[in-house]
């Protein structure tokens, strides 16, 4: 056992960060005002290769492992969460699952470009009707001939209408409950696919989150991922992974939040002196950090435990429920101890706390994990 | 002898509202039961001459007041007269259509008489036994029935939402007294000047009263095709409403919208038009009377709260609907 990271890993930490501050840092709080998507950043982040960093050079990767994609999501979550997530969503929920679960062709067409980060990836679950329960898909897609036909629509897509191709879930056998949904490759050009509204949210406001509409799309046959009734499991196997990418964000999200707060607290003058030297903000600040450590630990080893390719769901759950608890406490916290100003959008405070509270949601909320951990446990 | 059955008859610009033969047709019959009379009250301004109609419409006597005051309505005008009438005639029974006018009116009039006033009834009869009039009317938004007496003050007074009770067939033959009111108005007490009366264009749109909704969601397929639900509602006299997949496409103005996220309707009659059935959209509406579903998916969730259901291709449904609408009204 070995608590530090490898000289790789602590060079890659380095890139990234220089990267955030460069990069992502100026931008992150007009990308929240604006609830624009940082396409400019996206652009760059493909440059340096961070779109594919767990896949191998062969399909496009960097080669890296699930390690160095977490540190990665973890660095650009400390200034922004938003951009953390639109690269989580696209290696963790789409780039991966053609990788793991893709034909040698559907890996040569699609991931690629997705790895290259010549294309964005999405993926598409949700349903109004079936997001906890997922299995409750109303989306079908049925063969006809060379093509499926689908016809749905998906709600809370993240990348929806940046992406250009997105892995989506449809039954082809109502009959079959889970064993009944499959998993497509969509490309955002397919003749009867369109993006539908976009949500206006409280947090990662910079991350479009769309409606998905497929009304008759023609999505040739040999885009299926698998075989027909495979697509509950690829959802799930998908899941898995994404929620290390989620935990990574929270962990930067609390990361960041902690380090601002740090940082104020010894500038912050009140009773003739900085309010870092009352014991009230110390222990504060010692329960922020003991708790982001922990957490941190909780999501290195879920990325490890997948890198050797152990099975880890149980540790990602874990890491995720724990992680996303964390950055809301910390977040919370980092407000309270900014005092009025860090109710104030002058201070990057307050919008971390509202990017900290969709990681207790999205990519299963922490209930789910909670199901997720406590059935391992019991059996 | 049972000093009889008082009816408020409103007017509007020298109309009498369809809720005026309404009630008419229901103190008539409470007539019958208490062997009484029934009076109908007109307020207005040249409006006696009005005053048979409501003979043949089942009044057996009218008292009017005609005057340039009562021309348009004026709170403190009509309490001032209703007042009056109840004091020199003291009837049993006095009921009002429940209207604008009548909600503002009726609680007035009690107010100043010292009696029981029940709101929106629905039902009204009148008690072997006791020979009470029963009030009934929905409470807590419709749960719950409530039936309400007045035993001790009089007269025992309702306001009856429109709508509810049957109009009689007119006998021309019917005769009845139609008689004057005198009283003496006192103005001094009136606060309220009327500046202008505005009528509104009567596309406000306001779904979440109308009791009628064709409601269109992204099945429709285009904002023309719209007008497919527009004809529908001509006909049936009803509102256009819609799901948020079609507020979002721009075919519709974000007021027409039903949902978690739009309005709450309760209609009773509401058509789900292309419309899956998302919950979020099936929590504003599903408490609808009688929900008919036209929708071209057997699967369709929406069919799981829908009374009635067809599967098809709405463009082809809606248009022979109204059709056949159109003519079996008209046979009417
Ligand atoms: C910003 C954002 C981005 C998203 N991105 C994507 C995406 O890219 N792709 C995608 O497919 N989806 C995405 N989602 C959807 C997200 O994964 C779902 O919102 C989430 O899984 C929860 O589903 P729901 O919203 O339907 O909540 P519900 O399932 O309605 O849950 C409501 C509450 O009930 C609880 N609950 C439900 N069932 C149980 C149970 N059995 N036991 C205990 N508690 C329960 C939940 O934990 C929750 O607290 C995104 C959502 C958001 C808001
Ligand atoms: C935050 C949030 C809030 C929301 N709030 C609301 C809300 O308040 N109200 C609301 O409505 N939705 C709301 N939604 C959206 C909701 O989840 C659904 O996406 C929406 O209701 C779907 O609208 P629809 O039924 O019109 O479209 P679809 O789900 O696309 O359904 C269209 C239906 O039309 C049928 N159809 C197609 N062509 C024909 C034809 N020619 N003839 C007959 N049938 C046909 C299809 O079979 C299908 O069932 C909300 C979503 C989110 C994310």
């Amino acid at each position: 056992m070995d608590f530090t990271l490898s000289k790789e890993h602590q060079l890659l930490r380095k890139l990234f960060r220089s990267f955030t501050e460069e990069e992502v840092k100026p931008l992150a709080e007009e990308v929240d005002e604006e609830e624009r998507y940082p396409i400019e950043t996206v652009e760059k982040m493909a440059k340096y290769g961070f779109m594919g960093i767990p896949f191998p050079k062969e399909y496009g990767g960097e080669g890296g492992d699930n390690l160095g994609y977490t540190i990665a999501v973890e660095e650009l979550s400390r200034y922004c969460g938003t951009t953390g997530v639109i690269l989580s969503a696209h290696t963790s929920l789409c780039a991966s699952p053609i990788y793991e679960f893709g034909s040698e062709e559907q890996k040569q067409k699609y991931l690629v470009p997705l790895a290259k980060g010549e294309k964005i990836g999405a993926f598409a679950l949700t349903e109004p009707n079936a997001g906890t329960d997922a299995a409750a898909q109303q989306t079908t897609a049925v063969l006809e001939g060379d093509h499926y036909i689908i016809n749905g629509s998906k709600i809370f897509i993240t990348n929806g209408g940046y992406a250009d191709y997105y892995i989506v879930m449809a039954m082809t056998d109502k009959s079959a409950g889970t064993r009944g949904i499959s998993a497509f490759i969509i490309e955002k050009e397919f003749e009867g696919f369109r993006i539908g509204k976009k949500e206006k949210k409280m947090g990662i406001r910079g991350s479009a989150t769309c409606e998905l509409v497929f009304e008759n799309c023609k999505v040739p046959k040999e885009n299926i991922i698998g075989k027909e009734g495979k697509g509950f499991k690829v959802a799930m196997k998908t899941l898995d992974g994404g929620r290390i990418g989620i935990a990574a964000q929270a962990l930067g999200i609390a990361q960041g939040a902690l380090d601002e707060t740090v940082h104020y607290v010894k500038e912050r003058k009140q009773f003739g002196r900085p309010i870092s030297k009352f014991q009230n903000t110390q222990f504060e600040l010692a329960d922020m950090k003991t708790k982001v450590e922990a957490a941190r630990l909780l999501v290195y080893q879920a990325a490890v435990a997948k890198d050797r390719r152990e099975p880890y769901s149980h540790f990602a759950a874990m890491a995720k429920l724990y992680a996303a608890e964390v950055a809301m406490e910390v977040t919370t916290k980092a407000v309270q101890l900014h005092g009025g100003y860090g109710y104030t959008r002058e201070y990057p405070v307050e919008r971390m706390m509202r990017d900290a509270k969709i990681t207790e949601i999205y990519e299963g909320t922490s209930e789910v994990q909670k199901m997720v951990i406590s059935a391992h446990l019991l059996k | 002898m049972n000093k009889g059955i008082f009816v408020f008859i409103e007017q509007r610009e020298g109309t009498i509202q369809k809720v005026a033969f309404e009630l008419l047709g229901k103190a008539n019959e409470l007539a019958e039961t208490t062997n009484s009379q029934v009076t109908a009250i007109l307020l207005g301004h040249e409006i006696a001459s009005q005053g048979e109609h409501l003979i043949h419409a089942g009044a057996d006597e009218v008292l009017y007041v005609d005057s340039q005051d009562y021309q348009h309505y004026v709170t403190e005008y009509y309490t001032q007269a209703l007042t009056a009438v109840i004091k020199e005639h003291e009837p049993e029974i006095f009921l009002f259509g429940a209207t604008a006018i009548g909600r503002d009116l009726a609680p007035r009039v009690s107010a100043r008489i010292h009696t029981g006033l029940t709101a929106d009834c629905t039902k009204l009869e009148i008690d072997e036994e006791t020979g009470l009039l029963f009030m009934t009317r929905p409470a807590f938004g419709g749960n719950i029935m409530a039936t309400i007496i007045c035993p001790e003050f009089r007269p025992q007074m309702a306001t009856v939402r429109p709508g509810v009770m049957q109009v009689l067939t007119l006998d021309e033959s019917r005769q009845g007294n139609i008689k004057k009111f005198y009283f003496q108005l006192i103005k001094e007490k009136n606060k309220i000047e009327i500046i202008d009366i505005v009528h509104e264009s009567k596309h406000k749109i306001n779904i979440e009263d109308a009791k009628i909704l064709i409601s269109g969601g992204r099945g429709v397929g285009s904002k023309e095709n719209f007008n497919k639900l527009y004809d529908l509602a001509d006909v049936l006299d009803a509102e256009v409403s819609s799901s948020r997949a079609v507020v979002d496409a721009g075919w519709q103005d974000r007021q027409r919208q039903v949902g978690q996220t739009g309005k709450t309707v309760r209609p009773n009659l509401y058509f789900a038009c292309g419309i899956s059935g998302a919950i979020q959209h099936v929590a504003g509406m599903e408490d609808s009377d009688l929900i008919i579903a036209i929708n071209k998916n057997s699967e369709s969730p929406i069919f799981e709260v829908a009374d009635v259901g067809i599967v098809g291709d709405l463009n082809v449904i809606l248009p022979k609907l109204t059709e056949a609408l159109k003519v079996k009204l008209n046979e009417k």
